[in-house]
């Protein structure tokens, strides 16, 4: 029991991070219909930030983070200007989104694989294997450091939406994009905001699993799977989806491996993942045929 | 002089033909106006085309003798022009009360947002009932109610109004059209797509017949049904069992 408390445990402090990593998809998702599969790569990218901030300067992951947040936003800002305005429209739109940030994640990769070669990476802040006794358990400090900066983002990003002009805005077009346009939102500015929000988050993400999963460029692609089966099974474009199928399944992923070993444990996002889709295709805060 | 200026305008959705044919129409100020005409024959296309929905192909739109065509929505609507679709288009996890405060978003002074909601629940009694009830819960009259009280919310200088009796029974349908009535009444300008071609007609000064995305006939709302024409459109072509029979019965495009 005590082994099984402490699995949920860890479950839950790696949860908080995937549910800053899944958030900002999530809203891609919510507010332009963008499935953005290049997510995972500019979370690395963010992740060599982080690395090359430590080795240089010192920088521990958590001040890089105030770095590396804006950074990606501009880059978000930038790649949504350059790529998505002029399939906007479009029959399609989502379809050719897949396929554009496919290969969107391709030339990432391809450049970072080309800058910063294939080494596993990782950056080791001194607390990186600190953890904390309390009674019975023991709380590594690395991850619940990160667990609690997602939080407190996440909280941030829920204050955006719900008590600003720009938040309303963005739930507004989250909601019906006909009619946030009606009501005299832009939004083609509100995407562009969206997007770069999105993109600040995966590079907030990259800092914090900079050190908690050491990385190399290819690796994105484990990420991105396991983001996608946390945004289908809470219900793509659900922000609050996201966050409670990022703790559920990160809690089910530590389970499982607690019983049937490490190999299993990505297996439980992807289970997860077939059997909504068999159950419950929109989700658990999803709504039914939103999409298109 | 004309509020609303169609110079010649052709339109259509995406890749496909167009739905408008050269349509030249004038608007003006303080009158009430009804579009009418089979299905397809592009009277929501030419309200969503006013409103920069959908950029016009050809010919131009003019709303105060500024050229908005092709516009993006929130200027257009900045300029005066709001639009109420005919799936009415609120937002349905939001409350009645963020849905009217989403209406005056173009509006940043907090006072003048509270006294126009207070103007609005005068004419919707309902609405103030139901402040915190969410949009996508309520009956369809009530969201029809919410989708004109939002558009008030702007105090747009042409309202356009896509079928609002759409999908409602006959005596909710006539409080829509009851209020739509007080509008008109107040010298608001509004051009109003409507099915039920004798309510429409009975709301407004002036009507345009749209058929196959051309004008036929402009007429005085109580004179067009006598035009001959109106027999030949739509008899003529029921003889022939091609097109729907009732004039505008159902949804425009």
């Amino acid at each position: 029991m005590t082994q099984l408390i402490q699995v949920v445990i860890l479950g839950l402090l790696l949860g908080g991070v995937y549910a800053l990593m899944a958030s900002g998809l999530t809203l891609m998702f919510g507010v332009m219909r963008i499935v953005n599969l290049a997510h995972g790569v500019f979370i690395i990218a963010a992740c060599y930030v982080a690395f090359y901030l430590f080795r240089g300067p010192g920088w521990d992951p958590f001040v890089s983070l105030a770095v590396s947040m804006p950074l990606f936003f501009l880059i978000g800002v930038g790649v949504y200007s350059l790529l998505f305005p002029r399939i906007e429209g479009t029959p399609r739109f989502t379809e050719m989104t897949v396929l554009l940030t496919f290969a969107l994640a391709l030339i990432t990769e391809g450049l970072l694989a080309y800058f910063f070669t294939g080494t596993v990476r990782s950056t080791d802040p001194a607390y990186k294997t600190d953890a904390i006794r309390v009674g019975d358990f023991f709380i590594p400090t690395a991850q619940s450091l990160a667990s609690i900066t997602s939080l407190v983002l996440l909280i941030g990003l829920w204050a955006f939406l719900y008590f600003t002009r720009t938040g309303y805005a963005v739930r507004a077009t989250m909601q019906n994009r006909t009619a946030a346009q009606i009501v005299g939102v832009n939004v083609r500015r509100v995407s562009t905001i969206s997007f770069g929000i999105g993109m600040a988050l995966a590079g907030a993400s990259g800092s914090l699993i900079s050190f908690l999963f050491p990385f190399f460029p290819a690796r994105h692609w484990q990420w991105i799977a396991i983001l996608l089966a946390l945004i289908v099974l809470g219900g793509l474009g659900s922000l609050k989806g996201a966050v409670v199928g990022a703790l559920l399944l990160a809690v089910m992923a530590g389970i499982v491996s607690h019983f049937f070993g490490s190999t299993w444990s990505p297996m439980t996002f992807f289970g997860a993942l077939f059997l909504i889709l068999l159950v419950r295709p929109q989700g658990l805060f999803g709504h039914q045929a939103r999409v298109g | 002089m004309a509020l609303l200026q169609l110079q010649d305008v052709n339109s259509g959705y995406g890749y496909g033909p167009d739905i408008l044919n050269g349509v030249s129409l004038d608007v003006e100020a303080g009158k009430a106006y009804c579009i009418i005409g089979p299905n397809g024959a592009g009277k929501s296309t030419l309200l969503k085309t006013v409103a920069g929905l959908l950029k016009p192909r050809k010919g131009q739109v003019l709303f105060d003798d500024a050229a908005i065509g092709g516009r993006r929505p929130d200027l257009i609507l900045a300029a005066g022009v709001c639009y109420v679709p005919q799936d009415r288009s609120l937002f349905p996890e939001m409350s009645v009360r963020e849905n009217l405060v989403m209406g005056a978003f173009l509006e940043t002074d907090k006072e003048v947002v509270k006294e126009r909601m207070d103007r609005v629940f005068e004419m919707f009694p309902v609405l103030e009932d139901r402040l915190n009830q969410r949009a996508g819960t309520m009956s369809g009259g009530e969201q029809q109610m919410l989708a004109l009280g939002r558009a008030l919310m702007i105090e747009p200088r042409l309202l356009m109004i896509d079928e609002p009796s759409l999908g409602l029974a006959p005596q909710i349908a006539e409080q829509i059209f009851e209020i739509i009535r007080r509008l008109a009444d107040l010298d608001m300008t509004l051009l109003l797509v409507e099915q039920n071609v004798l309510k429409g007609l009975d709301c407004t000064d002036w009507a345009f017949l749209l058929d196959l995305g051309e004008l036929r006939i402009e007429a005085p709302s109580d004179q067009i049904l006598d035009d001959p024409r109106i027999r030949e459109l739509y008899l003529g072509r029921q003889r022939e069992a091609t097109r729907q029979p009732t004039p505008g019965g159902g949804e425009g495009s």
